[in-house]
């Protein structure tokens, strides 16, 4: 299996088995549309994940190289966020800082599976908790003045009654 | 805009360098000190907004400025599912989804809420006129006030579920009929009031009508497959379950004009003779799944009829065709190369012969899945024997089946080990009465 070379925001170059790399749309079209040999010598750059982050998403390709494509349906996508596999529930164990470097990487490589992952798991931190427990789980400052924040609750008190 | 289209604009904000940190400053205050809001662009905290519920949704709307904007953004008020939330809601939670949603919504399910009156939905027809789908199944207090509601402002609606909406009649229809176009998948199941007036109404102005589902509408009769045949073309998926005064006049009528049908149920329409399968043959050719249990008339020569036409069909429930003998199974060897899923429960006729032929057919060692052969007393071990060289079987049902035996599941378990069969051997002894009844026939154990 040939292999490809990618280079890290902060220099470091990793050596990764191509169908590994082509989970992201974004080195897979690179490589289809410019051109690129795939026994170059020369790195792909990618200026927007540093080496940490670009360790773990190769690691999570690694583990789904094998997965189905994911299906193209995006409107009709569900909702439910309990369906993540059990590798994928401990990898994305980690600090919010690397959770949210994570979903950003995704998206700029265009790793679908890897984005509905961490996006599944921040909502799941969101779900079940009072607006008061969401602020302190991700540190949000409540902006608002005593007399809106009544009124914000006024306006969304339906969805708790019945 | 889609979702996926936003995020993807992201995605090009972000590749020029700095762009998504000014996006950040732009949104939130610069005293803000968490994370998600200093790290993600607002794009891709609405994509995590997309996995929720409704009530997380409310519940995010209050914990700062920047997001409340971002929970009622109407992205996230597209699609909203009630089933998930909670079914004994009331009118003012619909009032209050509507005018949230508004013009957003396209797809609300309301299923099981018994209590949503014509009133709540007449205020989300008004505000939420771009619905494409609204499952109302079971919402039992609904009367014909709704639909016409619908006919007024939901002039996008393609997908309705009426199912077991006891009340509306035949007005219903008639106002659909009048307001709704685009109607293309229709379920009237169980609204036993419908009659044939209301069916040719239907048929007449919802020219798109593709899918109708209406069991246990026991007052249609002929007249209502004469409107379809004549009017509905573009039917393709047609359940008539215990329909229990349609007759083969009405399929013929049916059958002539519906040449699209790929799905039709006829299961419990004990009217119908074999002068119904071979309209269906002499029309129907595209048919992939035919239920028809229960239809005690039908018999070898009307399956003959079917399989010399109806090359597609890949699921059969025949249950309780009580007069089906192994030559029908025979002929659907030959003709029905597709067969994936063959019921034959009750079927007591039906000999080792008869699954013989299914075994060696072309369906038989690739695309068959599921054969349900319980209580058909004359099958013995042979018949395993017949379907060991069936490759793709996955499930195999033998309750009741009094000749076979232990050993005989055993023989086609080690050929193909992945099948999953169900049957049941009352224990050799009497049981010890230890307090429990055992169930003489039982769906969920399986036999090792």
């Amino acid at each position: 299996m040939p292999n490809i070379k990618l280079q890290s925001s902060d220099g470091e170059v990793f050596d990764v088995d191509v169908d590994v790399a082509k989970q992201s749309i974004t080195i897979k079209t690179m490589l289809e549309d410019l051109g690129m040999d795939e026994d170059d010598d020369e790195a792909i750059p990618l200026p927007n994940v540093n080496s940490a982050i670009l360790g773990k998403v190769l690691e999570w390709c690694q583990f789904h190289k094998d997965d189905p494509p994911p299906p193209e349906d995006e409107e009709n996508r569900e909702k439910r966020t309990d369906d993540l596999c059990g590798f994928d529930i401990d990898f994305l164990k980690v600090d919010q800082g690397t959770l949210f470097e994570l979903i950003l990487a995704a998206n700029y490589l265009d790793i679908k599976g890897l984005l509905d992952a961490s996006c599944k798991t921040v909502a799941n931190m969101i779900k079940g908790k009072t607006p008061e427990e969401i602020r302190k789980t991700f540190n949000i400052k409540n902006d608002f003045t005593p007399a809106e924040e009544e009124q914000v609750r006024k306006e969304n008190s339906w969805c708790e009654e019945k | 805009m889609t979702l996926y289209m936003t995020a993807y604009i992201a995605c090009e904000i972000y590749q020029g360098c700095n762009a998504h940190k000014c996006f950040a400053v732009v949104w939130v205050s610069a005293d803000d000190l968490s994370l998600i809001n200093q790290k993600l662009p607002k794009e891709l905290i609405l994509r995590i907004f997309s996995y929720l519920d409704v009530v997380s949704l409310c519940r995010c709307a209050q914990v700062s400025k920047a997001w409340n904007v971002l929970a009622l953004d109407g992205s996230n008020w597209q699609r909203v599912n009630l089933f998930e939330f909670q079914t004994d809601i009331e009118g003012p939670v619909v009032a209050n989804i509507s005018k949230r949603c508004g013009g957003f919504l396209k797809a609300l399910s309301l299923e099981g809420c018994k209590s949503v009156t014509d009133d709540a939905l007449k205020v989300f027809a008004e505000n939420c006129r771009n619905i494409e789908e609204l499952n109302l199944d079971d919402c039992k207090s609904i009367t014909d006030h709704t639909a016409s509601s619908l006919s007024l402002y939901s002039k996008k609606l393609t997908i309705l579920d009426l199912g077991s909406c006891t009340a509306i009649s035949d007005q219903t229809l008639k106002s659909l009929s009048d307001g709704c176009p685009l109607l293309s998948q229709l379920n009237i199941s169980w609204c036993d009031q419908i009659s044939d007036n209301g069916i040719e109404a239907l048929a007449r102005g919802c020219k798109e009508l593709k899918v109708l589902r209406c069991k246990g509408c026991v007052m249609l009769t002929d007249e209502s497959l004469l409107h379809l045949g004549l009017h509905s073309p573009k039917l393709t998926v047609l359940n008539l379950q215990a329909c229990v005064n349609i007759s083969d006049d009405g399929m013929q009528h049916l059958a002539r004009g519906c040449e699209n049908l790929r799905l039709l149920c006829l299961s419990g329409c004990a009217n119908l003779t074999d002068r119904t399968l071979i309209s269906l043959s002499n029309h129907c050719h595209k048919l992939r799944t035919l239920e028809v249990s229960s239809c005690c008339q039908f018999s070898d020569s009307g399956f003959q009829a079917l399989a010399r036409t109806c090359s597609e069909l890949r699921q059969m429930d025949l249950e309780e065709c009580v007069l089906i003998s192994d030559a029908s199974l025979s002929h659907l060897a030959i003709g029905c190369p597709k067969l994936e899923t063959l019921t034959l429960s009750h079927c007591e006729l039906i000999t080792d012969e008869g699954i013989r032929h299914i075994g060696t057919s072309a369906c038989a060692t690739e695309v068959l899945k599921v054969i349900e052969l319980d209580n058909c007393p004359l099958i013995t071990d042979a018949s395993l024997e017949h379907l060991m060289g069936c490759h793709g079987l996955q499930r195999i049902e033998l309750y009741d089946c009094q000749l076979i035996t232990r050993a005989g599941i055993r023989r086609l378990q080690s050929q193909l080990p992945t099948v999953m069969v169900h049957a049941y051997f009352a224990p050799p002894t009497p049981p010890t009465s230890d307090g429990r009844q055992r169930p003489r026939y039982c769906r969920c154990c399986s036999i090792l």
